[in-house]
């Protein structure tokens, strides 16, 4: 069994756990313009961006080999939670060969849950498994120590693009950490590596802070969202995403545990449930939560994501101007898929942070 | 003296104006780029200078419009801004309690929301170029009405014709069903002009508090029934300043000068002679990865000295881009 999965964000943390429980892995390409032609071709037309790239980075992976495809499903009113029954046949009509797996929450169906489970980890022993998560577990969140880090320190470079650089490093060095003890290496030789970036020397009160928010692909793959991180780094902007794997992965775990569910997510929730108060699918909820977070936090506006036709998003963003209204916080929604214009995004994003620098300016003097 | 000096590289007209220290117009210029911004600021730029006393010192240069990056590497740019940045700065010196500015250029139509000559909000077209210059010229041209007068033709319809406004080509065909109806020309160009203020008011101002003094520019300004039809859909007096056609200019000069004076630095401007120089933007593909990125690369003399457009950073790293 060669197994892949769609590629987003830190894909190592993905490879890591299904090669620690025994598997082939195959680590489908980067998404490129060929990525995203191969998934417009072959997706339906109004499907979300998110579901045609994800058809192409498929495609790529059964091109290098994968036969078994490892990807979670979703419940609730977003489309998300059909993807794997689309891809599936979207796949199986154009003649590629795969098998899917795809992991809903154990709260759902616990039985089918274990079966999937027991498909993956094939004969690893329990033991094994068990260490095996808390490895990945302990990786994911030194990586995304790591990657807030970044967003910082890229604000500032000295020499630009060295930091998206190191970051690139500091991801191959983690592919090769596989006990905890190689980790915690690896995570030192990744802090020695940030510590040498030479920085410019910015003054608290001209520091600027952008929040990211919206729907989780299009704001953790910066391949598909034109690489809006280093867009704002490069404009001198330190940047937060909404989303993280690791509070990703701790929420989900606990979400049906109240009592011990303390995560940050988990207030995030409750912050835009006073704007959305019943789920609509997708992250709608959060991304307002989100905003109202950063706007508790002092960020100095948000960015928000979404992929183009994405309903839930479609509901944020039409709350936002209240939102932005009531809070005093300037929103930027830029929607995102296979049509946008890098040129006119850039034009706007670049408006979008001289407006906060002069709000900003203003409110010092 | 001292002067500053903005270019506005847009998709139909280019713009130089040079100001004084008082944000006063020395001299513009207004030209059709016609797909070919190095030439048109090349000509332009020889134009000015012919017509520059002798004691004028240009002291700061600031770019903006979609060839802004391009040219601000020709000419040794201080300031290379946004249109949204450089439009709005030059209508808050010229009507300082602006709250809301309308701008129609060629080829993208923009609000924005200002506080206290602050930019608190903006919006830009998305989705097609209905409602911009493009349009209108084209259809100028089909009707057979020279660009100039077609505003103040509309002023003079009788009846009121609604026209589909979503996109350019349903426009179009319900333009055509219209006159096939036995309606004027004055009053086919009038429904044109508020179904593309109505469509620019849907698209641009959705969820916006609008307030007055509303200031109209950009070249569609020139248009006296789209002026009207902005009156007529806000219920409003609108106020179109004396150089509406080259504010994005005026502002990317003040911007410069401020640039300059507040880092107190000398400028980048490598002078009129620039004008000589062997300037060369070309593109490559390249094939290093599935991405095949068109790479731009900008020769001054046979040196490179820009690079951008590669998605990996690979080749804009190895050069500063402004």
């Amino acid at each position: 069994m060669k197994v892949a999965f769609p590629y987003m964000g830190t894909t190592v943390i993905y490879k890591k756990l299904l090669e620690l429980l025994g598997n082939q892995v195959v680590t489908p390409p980067k998404p490129s313009q060929r990525t995203i032609d191969l998934g417009v071709k072959y997706s339906p037309e109004f499907a979300c961006f998110p579901l045609k790239v994800i058809t192409g980075s498929y495609i790529e992976a059964i091109e290098k080999g994968a036969d078994t495809l490892v990807t979670s499903g979703g419940n609730g009113p977003c489309r998300a939670g059909f993807y794997e029954k689309v891809h599936r046949r979207i796949l199986e009509e154009e003649g590629f060969d795969a098998d899917f797996i795809v992991f809903n929450s154990p709260y759902l169906d616990w039985n089918n849950f274990i079966k999937n489970a027991k498909k993956i980890k094939g004969d690893t022993s329990v033991f094994k498994v068990v260490s095996s998560l808390k490895t990945v577990f302990y990786m994911i969140k030194k990586l995304d120590d790591l990657e807030k880090r970044v967003q910082k320190i890229r604000a500032y470079e000295v020499t630009k693009g060295q930091t998206t650089k190191v970051w690139e490093d500091i991801q191959s060095i983690f592919d090769k950490a596989y006990t905890k003890k190689e980790v915690q290496r690896a995570y030192i030789e990744s802090m020695v590596l940030l510590d040498k970036i030479k920085t410019k020397e910015v003054k608290e009160d001209k520091r600027l802070r952008i929040g990211i928010v919206g729907e989780i692909y299009v704001v953790m793959e910066p391949t598909i969202n034109i690489k809006m991180e280093e867009m704002l780094g490069n404009l001198g902007v330190e940047v937060e995403r909404s989303q993280y794997l690791y509070d990703w992965v701790c929420y989900s775990t606990l979400s049906k545990m109240p009592l011990i569910n303390k995560t940050h997510e988990k207030k995030i929730v409750e912050l835009g449930e006073e704007y959305i108060p019943i789920n609509i699918g997708g992250h709608a909820r959060q991304s307002v939560g989100h905003i109202v977070d950063y706007h508790n936090r002092g960020f100095d506006g948000v960015i928000h994501l979404m992929p183009f036709g994405c309903l839930p998003e479609l509901v944020t963003q039409s709350i936002i101007p209240k939102i932005s209204n009531e809070l005093d916080i300037p929103v930027l929604s830029l929607s995102l898929d296979e049509q946008t214009g890098v040129a006119n995004t850039l034009t706007r994003v670049e408006a979008f942070v001289d407006l906060i620098k002069g709000k900003k300016r203003k409110k010092i003097s | 003296m001292k002067a500053y000096m903005g270019i506005d590289i847009g998709s139909v007209s280019t713009n130089i104006v040079i100001i004084d220290n008082n944000n006063e117009v020395l001299h513009s210029l207004y030209a059709r780029t016609n797909g070919q911004p190095i030439e048109t600021v090349k000509n332009g730029l020889k134009e000015i200078a012919s017509k520059l006393d002798k004691d004028i010192k240009i002291s700061a240069v600031g770019t903006t419009g979609s060839g802004r990056q391009l040219v601000g590497i020709m000419v040794g740019a201080d300031v290379v801004k946004n249109e949204i940045t450089a439009h709005a700065t030059a209508t808050a010196s010229e009507v300082p309690d602006v709250k809301t500015i309308f701008e129609i250029g060629g080829q993208d139509s923009k609000i924005i929301v200002l506080e206290d000559q602050m930019v608190t909000d903006f919006a830009m077209n998305t989705v097609c170029a209905a409602g911009t210059g493009s349009f209108l010229d084209h259809q100028a041209e089909r009707l057979g009405v020279p660009i100039e007068e077609f505003g103040s033709l509309a002023l003079t319809a009788q009846r009121n014709v609604r026209i589909a406004g979503r996109c350019t080509v349903f426009a179009e065909s319900d333009m055509i069903a219209k006159q096939q109806y036995g309606f004027s020309k004055a009053e086919i160009i009038n429904g044109l002009c508020q179904a593309l203020v109505r469509n620019y008011i849907n698209n641009l101002g959705r969820g916006k508090k609008l307030k007055p003094p509303y200031v109209f520019q950009g070249g569609v300004a020139a248009n006296e029934g789209i002026k009207a039809a902005f009156e007529k859909e806000i219920n409003h007096k609108v106020i179109v300043p004396k150089h509406y056609d080259i504010m994005g200019a005026i502002g990317s000069a003040i911007l410069a000068k401020d640039h300059i004076s507040r880092e107190g630095i000398q400028t980048n401007f490598r002078g009129f002679q620039s004008t000589d120089l062997d300037f060369t933007p070309s593109t490559f593909q390249c094939n290093d990865c599935s991405n095949f990125c068109e790479v731009i690369k900008v020769e001054l003399e046979g040196q490179i000295v820009a690079m951008w457009q590669d998605r990996c950073g690979k080749y804009s790293n190895t050069k500063e881009v402004i």
